[in-house]
């Protein structure tokens, strides 16, 4: 099966602008995205001087940069109707910008850029403005191919959110997941806007719930191609597959550690579901629960220390956390009967999980320490499963509130929330790559 | 008066075959004997089962049921696992597949292995009845193998379940 070759023939230079100033003085701390917007001034992008146009690499940039900037939740998007004459004109240093222009329309920030495109050699500039300071916050130049265009527009989101807020936004990544479009479950891959779907395996029986490396392309994901559910692995460039770990009972659940060393899998070949650390490449392991009920699901905090997992060994399915040692375990969830599926996030702050109350899911986030519960979805529908940007200021679940499971991602607060993968197919076990 | 009398002959002969220690050539003859002096209290037919076993040899292996979110075995599902050990018993050469599922409910991680803990149930329950644990290979497919499709209370009793498969 031909994987793409993300990598392969990209050729990216990322060259870094003389007078590209980084406002260190004055991150913009957004704790409540969505109270505290930016306007944004976000232009088309122009051909560079005497190129000639093209309307529809300008329209697919365009769409890809606003769908992220907007998903980010911190901006206000100045109308394009009240734009004047310098949105018409190639402004990629300062001196070139005419800022009154802007002053007037109330754009404190402004995003300006040029294309070009030889054959099939495609060069993009691309300028971050700070509109009240008059400077340029970030500059970048990418070259590639015509079919890095959207990677290239991922890259620059991500680049205008850690110019102003220091963290690299999450939109130059892809999401994992899991589809029946070609009739069983397999695995698939998509940009993190839902664009470029693709088929990984072609197991032709049952496949779940997949995990990425932290730092190597490879994904790991639970199948029954040989008649039990074992672990996989399967490398993204060469599209080499693995088996990890074939005990009789569940290889289930797989997840790496944030150092790629070990995989947290819930296992049964002794008698009960149980978690255990298997070492990377599969030779070692040690098991991390030993309670007679059944143990399963667990997720890594991001330091590595500690592991998040639902248990029933209290009645019914609830949240736990243990240290990797396996000593110190204590329950997290108290509210509610049913809580399961946790991913602690990368930015260690919260750890989101699902409930299940009067026959519907439901996603909530809490602290780690217990406190602070908040419900993030409300509505008809099935959320679950939910899992986190690389940036911790994301999440991407499954929802089946149209009737088929599908993928959406949301805000950390909840907002936003927007449907990704392709419709009308049952679509399920998102992941979020770290960045590509 | 025939009736009193029939019931001391009949608590006469209970009394003999209670005390009978020495093991009896022939289990039938008192049966015999009682037919021909009383009312017999029970007449075998031709086609009933032998005394020592409670029920026929089932034709198939049936499937159990678990309430939601439950592992635990039910009275029905004890008997009917008791029906499937008899036939397994019956059948030596024959190796099963006992694998749990779920209802649609629930995460699909949960079922997963909410299921395997099912299936695990069955196979040890069948172990303590005299199965080989070698012949019952658990296998767990959580919620991804519906028996009967819908969101109906009736669908998802269905589907909380654990199969023999015959292999």
């Amino acid at each position: 099966m031909r994987v793409m070759q993300f990598g392969k023939t990209i050729l990216i230079g990322l060259v870094f602008l003389a007078t590209t100033t980084v406002a260190l003085a004055e991150k913009i701390v957004i704790t409540a995205p969505g109270q505290q917007t930016i306007p944004l001034a976000l232009t088309e992008f122009l051909p560079a001087a005497g190129q000639p146009a093209s309307a529809a690499l300008v329209r697919e940039l365009d769409q890809v940069l606003q769908s992220d900037l907007e998903l980010s939740g911190l901006f206000d998007f100045v109308s394009r109707a009240a734009f004047l004459d310098d949105a018409r004109r190639i402004g990629l240093t300062s001196a070139e910008v005419d800022y009154a222009q802007w002053r007037l329309l109330k754009a404190d920030m402004l995003i300006k850029g040029t294309y070009q495109l030889e054959g099939d050699r495609l060069t993009v500039e691309a300028r971050l403005f700070d509109v009240a300071r008059q400077r340029m916050l970030s500059g970048r130049r990418y070259v590639g191919q015509l079919r890095d265009l959207r990677t290239i527009a991922h890259s620059f989101a991500d680049q205008v959110l850690q110019a102003l807020t220091g963290d690299l936004g999450p939109f130059n990544a892809r999401i994992a997941y899991i589809s029946r479009a070609s009739g069983a479950k397999e695995l698939y891959l998509m940009e993190t806007d839902g664009a470029n779907p693709q088929r990984l395996t072609s197991h032709q029986s049952i496949v779940l719930n997949p995990d990425f490396a932290p730092e190597r392309k490879e994904l790991l994901f639970t199948s029954y191609k040989a008649g039990n559910p074992d672990l996989y692995r399967k490398e993204l460039f060469t599209g080499a597959e693995a088996a990890l770990s074939r005990r009789p009972g569940l290889n289930a659940g797989g997840r790496y550690s944030p150092d790629g060393r070990w995989i947290a899998l819930t296992q049964s070949d002794r008698g009960n579901t149980d978690i255990v650390l298997l070492s990377a490449d599969g030779r070692n392991r040690t098991p991390l629960t030993q309670h007679w009920g059944i143990d399963t699901d667990p997720s890594w905090s991001p330091e590595g220390r500690e592991l998040a997992f639902v248990s029933d060994r209290h009645g019914t399915p609830q949240v736990f956390i243990v240290d990797r040692d396996g000593d110190n375990l204590r329950r997290l969830t108290y509210n509610g009967r049913y809580n399961v599926t946790p991913a602690w996030s990368p930015k260690s702050d919260w750890i989101a999980f699902s409930r299940l109350e009067e026959n519907q899911f439901d996603i909530y986030i809490i602290r780690p320490d217990g406190s602070d519960e908040r419900r993030l979805t409300f509505g008809p529908g099935n959320k679950e499963h939910a899992r986190w940007s690389p940036d911790g200021r994301f999440l991407v679940f499954s929802n089946d509130a149209g009737g088929t499971k599908a993928i959406a991602v949301m805000r950390i607060d909840g907002t936003g929330m927007r449907i990704i993968s392709p419709p009308g197919v049952n679509c399920q076990h998102p992941a979020w790559s770290p960045r590509w | 008066m025939k009736k009193w009398m029939a019931c001391i002959a009949v608590a006469l002969l209970v009394g003999l075959v209670g005390c009978a220690k020495q093991p009896a050539p022939d289990t039938a003859q008192p049966m015999a004997s009682d037919q021909a002096q009383s009312q017999p209290v029970a007449q075998p037919t031709m086609d009933q089962a032998p005394m020592q076993d409670q029920m026929a040899v089932p034709a198939a292996l049936v499937r159990i049921n678990f309430d939601f979110d439950q592992y635990t075995l039910t009275p029905e599902a004890k008997a009917a696992l008791e029906a499937n050990a008899t036939y397994l018993k019956s059948k030596a050469y024959v190796n099963v597949s006992v694998e749990g599922h779920c209802d649609e409910r629930g995460s699909d991680e949960y079922n997963l292995a909410l299921g395997e803990k099912r299936a695990l149930a069955a196979k040890n329950y069948l172990v303590s009845l005299g199965i080989p644990a070698s012949r019952l290979n658990v296998i767990s497919y959580g919620e991804e193998k519906p028996l009967v499709m819908g969101s109906t209370e009736a669908a998802w009793a269905q589907n909380r379940r654990v199969e023999f498969v015959e292999k």
